[in-house]
């Protein structure tokens, strides 16, 4: 008996009544209808049996006439199980219990459905607003049916988000939104006594750009995967792979072998270039520029070798359900192979000089520490999570695209802290150049003839769920996709691995000193656009206006005297 | 070994060299392959509107503007390159050039725009390009799916109204191809 079976028969029992249905259309998926009642009973059973949570996606049901529906989702990742529970709520009572006590990584995924559909929940310890904007009127729920994509509704006045106040014998140090050390906009309001860091409190989701209402409303599903290759500036294949995949999960589709292959070499680029930023940008937070760099010298090598082989140096482009548009052949493949041998030389050489160096030492040993325990409660993943000693890796946990015929391993720290992810970071760089090896071998034995993409064969049938999963190099990305009418999504929900990473930032920032902070945020490698990619393009006046270079300077002269 | 570590990074710098390149002043070429602005070729379009039906950013727009005229417009301003136009074109009326330097301050400089001369089935009374085969059986065997009931619509929408029995009719009809040569 599966773990999946066994998992339902086990739900039945404890549940009862409760538990509408159970079915797996896909391996390794379990989709699970409750009734709401037993939802935080569900919930807690399944993390007493070492679940790991990943997200929550609620929408709007009204349309079949059951109100609003919630689906938190879980992995089990030694068992290669995925489990969503699925409740619905009606429309004049649209209140769940919140899992935020039990589960705090929860807290971001409820209070965005708090703000985004009104639903409410019972005991949530924190229920601010959270991803729209402080002037976004009450009472105008953007992912709504009725609400449509491009709303712009009059500001609200005289509000505010109401920032906590610093404990006692604290002061409080703000970054951002736009800070040197920041890269992208995100707001911390961090709490010190002296140097030392004492608490912190996180503003973000200030880069809403309306791509899951996008999708839902304009798109049909071929576009969503350009337009959801956009949603990260890093790694966009990432967000276009898993779309693919929730997709053809959900319609049954069987991608060929060939373009499973062709996906794999091109997430493992991504995961190439991205450690080398993240490598490049981590010295220089720490005032080591020789590595940012070298980092970034060998990586532009591999961003032409993307650009001879997609057509463009960051955004592929290769993905369509069903499949990839373009092929690597065997010239290419020679190409990215010597592209590989000399990134590897240059990798190994970097490496050497530089991980024995005292000053990064210094200054990443023992900074952003956080337990193994820590890392589990707040469900971390990527190699912020390797580093604190949690075995997991969603490439080898759940596989997909063609990670099952590959062999790697997957690096671990025990350190616990930002060298720990340093370390982690640049073994998976080796690891990477092993697996697009191995893929390149096995393309060249596949027929030639495959191929590339499979034809639908009708549309796809409505209201089926489709949950996807894949590494990027952050940690794991997750897509839900429910399929709807008009050849279009009815719910895309994307959740990128900055989202559960960056709830457990102000952990990471106890106790360190100030001058920690940038790399502390960094080894995370946050990337603050796909975690605020929902939702609604806000324009305080609904009307783009430039500024004039002399209004431009008055405005910020008239901020300086303090006006 | 604080000095050797310093010794290596120098190594490694020096045996780099200086990598900036000297773009602008030097012109870089794409590489086979770039997908860089699209470039129409008015000869070989049939305006069929696979394009613009299928275009992810929507900056294709197709519109008859009289029964025999028909206007296509690209707009490259909101244009993302995906270049998922060129494969769909029944034709190969379009191909993803190497042009890469488009900034202006112009829209008009990378706009580009067709008037393409349809003419009337004297059947269903709306315009199509009769000298070549029946394009919508060369979309679908190039992979265009008629899962998207809409864009069916703006496939042949020269007419105000979309009526499902003309569509139905058009789809059924089976013309003789060209004579070959």
């Amino acid at each position: 008996m599966s773990r999946g079976e066994e998992l339902v028969r086990w739900l039945e029992k404890e549940l009862g009544g409760n538990l509408i249905s159970a079915e797996t259309v896909f391996p390794g998926r379990l989709f699970i209808d409750l009734k709401r009642e037993a939802l935080s009973a569900a919930a807690a059973a399944l993390m007493n049996r070492g679940a790991r949570y990943q997200v929550g996606v609620g929408y709007d049901a009204r349309k079949s006439g059951q109100g609003f529906g919630l689906v938190h989702t879980f992995a089990f990742d030694k068992d290669s199980l995925l489990v969503a529970l699925r409740t619905f709520a009606p429309e004049d009572d649209p209140e769940f219990d919140s899992l935020t006590p039990l589960i705090p990584g929860a807290g971001w995924s409820e209070r965005e459905y708090q703000d985004l559909l009104g639903l409410k929940f019972k005991n949530h310890p924190n229920p601010r607003r959270l991803v729209l904007s402080d002037d976004w009127p009450e009472g105008i729920y953007p992912l709504r049916r009725e609400v449509p994509h491009d709303l712009m509704p009059p500001a609200a006045e005289e509000v505010a988000f109401r920032l906590e106040e610093a404990p006692p014998g604290t002061s409080i140090v703000p970054f951002g939104p736009f800070h040197a050390s920041l890269h992208e906009p995100a707001h911390f309001s961090v709490y010190v006594d002296g140097e030392d860091i004492k608490g912190c409190e996180y503003r973000g989701f200030m880069t809403h750009r309306g791509i899951e209402k996008l999708a839902q409303t304009e798109l049909t599903y071929n576009d969503v995967p350009f337009v959801a290759e956009r949603i990260c500036g890093i790694c966009g294949s990432v967000h276009s792979v898993n779309y693919a995949q929730a997709v053809e999960a959900a319609a049954g589709l069987r991608v060929p072998r060939r373009a499973e292959f062709i996906r794999t070499v091109a997430l493992e680029l991504e995961r190439l270039h991205s450690h080398l930023l993240w490598l490049g940008v981590a010295g220089h937070l720490i005032g080591f520029d020789t590595v940012f760099m070298q980092a970034w010298r060998i990586r532009e090598k591999i961003m032409w070798l993307a650009e001879r082989l997609t057509g463009n140096r960051k955004t592929y482009g290769m993905v369509i359900i069903g499949g990839v548009r373009r092929d690597i052949n065997r010239d290419r493949s020679e190409d990215i192979r010597a592209v590989l041998r000399e990134v590897e030389r240059e990798m190994l050489a970097l490496e050497k000089a530089i991980l024995k160096d005292r000053t990064i030492h210094k200054r990443t040993r023992g900074v952003g520490h956080l337990s193994r325990e820590e890392a589990v409660k707040w469900n971390l993943i990527g190699p912020v999570a390797r580093a604190r000693g949690v075995d997991i890796d969603a490439r080898r946990d759940h596989p997909y695209a063609a990670y099952d015929e590959v062999q790697f391993e997957v690096p671990l720290a025990d350190s616990g802290d930002v060298w720990g992810t340093l370390v982690v970071r640049v073994k998976e760089v080796y690891q990477a150049i092993k697996i697009i090896n191995q893929c390149l071998d096995k393309l060249e034995k596949l027929p030639k003839n495959e191929p590339l993409s499979v034809d639908l064969e009708g549309p796809i049938p409505a209201s089926r769920q489709g949950l996807s999963l894949v590494e990027a190099p952050r940690g794991e990305a997750v897509h839900y996709v429910l399929t709807g009418e008009e050849n279009r999504p009815e719910r895309w929900r994307v959740r990128a691995p900055t989202y559960p990473n960056l709830q457990a930032v102000p952990s990471m920032l106890l106790n360190n000193k100030l001058a920690d902070f940038p790399i502390i945020v960094g080894s995370i490698d946050p990337c603050i656009s796909c975690t605020d990619r929902v939702l609604v393009v806000e324009r305080r006046s609904g009307k783009a206006r430039l500024l004039s270079r002399q209004e431009l300077e008055n405005l910020s002269r008239g901020k300086r005297s303090g006006r | 070994m604080w000095l050797w570590n310093k010794i290596k990074q120098l190594a490694i710098s020096f045996r780099a060299g200086v990598v900036t390149l000297r773009y602008p002043f030097e012109p870089r070429t794409a590489p086979e392959g770039f997908r860089g602005q699209p470039v129409w070729d008015h000869t070989k379009c049939i305006g069929c509107a696979g394009c613009a039906s299928h275009c992810p950013a929507r900056t294709i727009f197709l519109r008859d503007i009289c029964q025999e005229v028909r206007i296509l417009l690209y707009d490259s301003s909101r244009c993302t390159y995906c270049g998922r136009c060129a494969d769909l074109c029944p034709e190969k009326a379009i191909t993803m050039s190497d042009r890469f330097e488009l900034a202006t301050d112009n829209r008009q400089d990378i706009t580009q725009s067709i008037e393409l001369f349809m003419m009337t089935c004297q059947r269903c009374g709306r315009c199509y390009d009769l000298e070549i085969k029946n394009y919508i059986d060369r979309l679908s065997s190039l992979g265009y799916r008629y899962d998207c009931l809409e864009a069916r619509k703006v496939i042949r929408r020269s007419t105000t109204e979309f009526s499902q029995e003309e569509l139905e009719k058009t789809v059924a009809y089976e013309r003789p191809g060209r004579l070959e040569k």
